[in-house]
């Protein structure tokens, strides 16, 4: 177990990348579309463009800035071209990503080219191209599994999701656990009616306060809506599929996390401290609970599904299960790994070894279907309206 | 009481049910069952005779719950039963009520 390695990327400073493409980073909704037509011109970089970047303030605006400086840092980057619209700015996250990753950052922005979009691009493709071209000489190598960091989410799910994959989600969170890696879930208000279970497993009283707190705090910021958290929850299509209760419902989503004990309770985007499990704090939208993990620096995701939910994170691989059989073979070319054999027969111990190599393989260089179809994206969480 | 108890050969289509922790005293249909079901609990395979129809997803009892006491799946009490639930038995919303009270802030 401690032995086992996949074919990675060393990055100066951090974990090891699993994939190894220049990134195009637009810091600010006003040179989105340069940073379109930059990434345009650079087939195989990742664009990654924020719509905002002014007018945030106080909580809001931290956030937008740890996404940004999380993403810019990505070890699966080889490097970072940063597209802005102020110097200032632009200057101050490159130095942030670089104190962070030490990564090869490249700055442009619309102050070195007295506002010229279209020269803008062309100095970025120019540059974004020497970039691109020099970590291409970079190689894989043997990399401890230890170096791992996997975001685990769910969408869509239906009754095969409580019952086989997020089990076996769980099972693969247990051995990368136990190899030195770590791992991440998020969506706080599913663990609500599980959350005292989660308290349990804290490594400590201050995470188990910290489970519990997050929940009872975004119970608190819906109640303030006028909505009722637990009023038809489970709803409709769960009681018809055999949920019970909230507690069941939760139970079933947390089991993706495993069964070791919780390390800490991450603020959105932020990076853990240690190896092993974590939890993080943030929304049940997949597109944006991704981008927290992606930002934190998970390099490879597990996403299980039910009937099928086509979304994956851009910068890291996301590997995506059903049980349904029904939607594998309907969706042939979209899930990436069948779980549909828990419920022939096949035994958990075996299934989930098999994923966790699938995980070695990805992690080596495999295609997963998100990244052939480029079925993906990475989406900014706000936390406050514009001013 | 169990019919019989053999040990699982992982071949396919060996269970019609499923526990997901030892101390569970439900077990999930894996399909739509009826009559003898065959659950597999850890490495184990015992036989269980329904009393009712039971749908994909849905759970039912392992033995006898008495009213009042947990329901225990995951490991974990998810509700607790309303009535007394028979061996085989369907346990779902009609017989279960969740321990979650409201969230504080709410009346």
């Amino acid at each position: 177990m401690n032995a086992m390695t996949f074919l990675g990327f060393p990055r100066a400073k951090g974990r090891a990348g699993i994939r190894n493409a220049l990134l195009v980073l637009g810091i600010n909704g006003l040179v989105a579309p340069s940073a379109r037509r930059i990434a345009r011109n650079l087939p195989g970089c990742y664009l990654v463009a924020t719509p905002y970047g002014r007018g945030q303030l106080g909580l809001d605006k931290d956030m937008h800035t740890a996404q940004l400086v999380g993403l810019g840092s990505h070890p699966n980057a080889g490097a970072t071209l940063i597209v802005g619209a102020d110097r200032p700015t632009a200057e101050s996250v490159a130095d942030a990503i670089v104190a962070r990753s030490d990564k090869e950052v490249a700055v442009l922005t619309l102050d070195d080219v007295h506002e010229d979009a279209l020269l803008l691009a062309e100095r970025s493709i120019r540059v974004g191209g020497a970039l691109a071209r020099s970590i291409s000489a970079r190689r894989r190598c043997p990399v401890s599994v230890s170096e791992l960091f996997v975001g685990i989410e769910c969408g869509h799910s239906d009754a095969t999701s409580g019952i086989a994959s997020n089990p076996l989600a769980g099972a693969v969170a247990d051995r990368l656990v136990d190899c030195g890696a770590s791992v991440v879930i998020g969506e706080t208000l599913e663990w609500l009616g599980a959350e005292h279970v989660l308290a349990r497993r804290a490594a400590d009283a201050t995470v188990s306060a910290g489970i519990v707190e997050a929940v009872e705090q975004r119970e608190r910021s819906v109640a303030a809506t006028g909505v009722d958290l637990l009023y038809n929850n489970p709803g409709y299509e769960n009681v018809r599929g055999g949920l019970s209760s909230i507690e069941e419902k939760s139970l079933g989503a947390v089991a993706k996390a495993g069964s070791r004990p919780i390390r800490s309770v991450l603020r959105f985007a932020a990076p853990p401290a240690c190896s092993g499990l974590h939890v993080m704090d943030g929304p049940g939208f997949s597109p944006e609970s991704l981008t927290g993990f992606a930002a934190a620096g998970a390099q490879l995701m597990l996403f299980t599904t039910g009937a099928g939910n086509s979304f994956c994170s851009l910068l890291a691989p996301t590997i995506k299960i059903s049980a349904n059989r029904a939607a594998v073979q309907a969706l042939i070319d979209q899930i990436d790994f069948d779980a549909s054999a828990l419920l022939d027969g096949e035994g958990p111990s075996e299934l989930a070894d098999r994923l966790l190599a699938r995980v070695v393989d990805t992690a080596s260089g495999t295609l997963t279907w998100g990244e052939v179809l480029a079925e993906s994206d990475e989406c900014f969480a706000r936390f406050g309206g514009s001013f | 009481m169990p019919a019989s108890d053999q040990p699982d050969g992982g071949s396919k289509s060996s269970r019609d049910a499923i526990t997901l922790a030892p101390t569970d005293n439900v077990a999930v249909a894996l399909r739509d069952l009826d009559g003898e079901v065959r659950v597999a609990a850890g490495t184990q395979i015992r036989s269980l005779r329904l009393i009712s129809l039971i749908p994909m997803g849905h759970k039912f009892a392992l033995c006898a719950i008495g009213c009042g006491k947990p329901i225990m799946k995951y490991g974990e009490c998810i509700g607790v039963a309303t009535v007394d639930i028979e061996q085989g038995e369907h346990v779902h919303v009609h017989n279960i009520k969740s321990m979650r009270g409201k969230p504080r802030g709410l009346g």
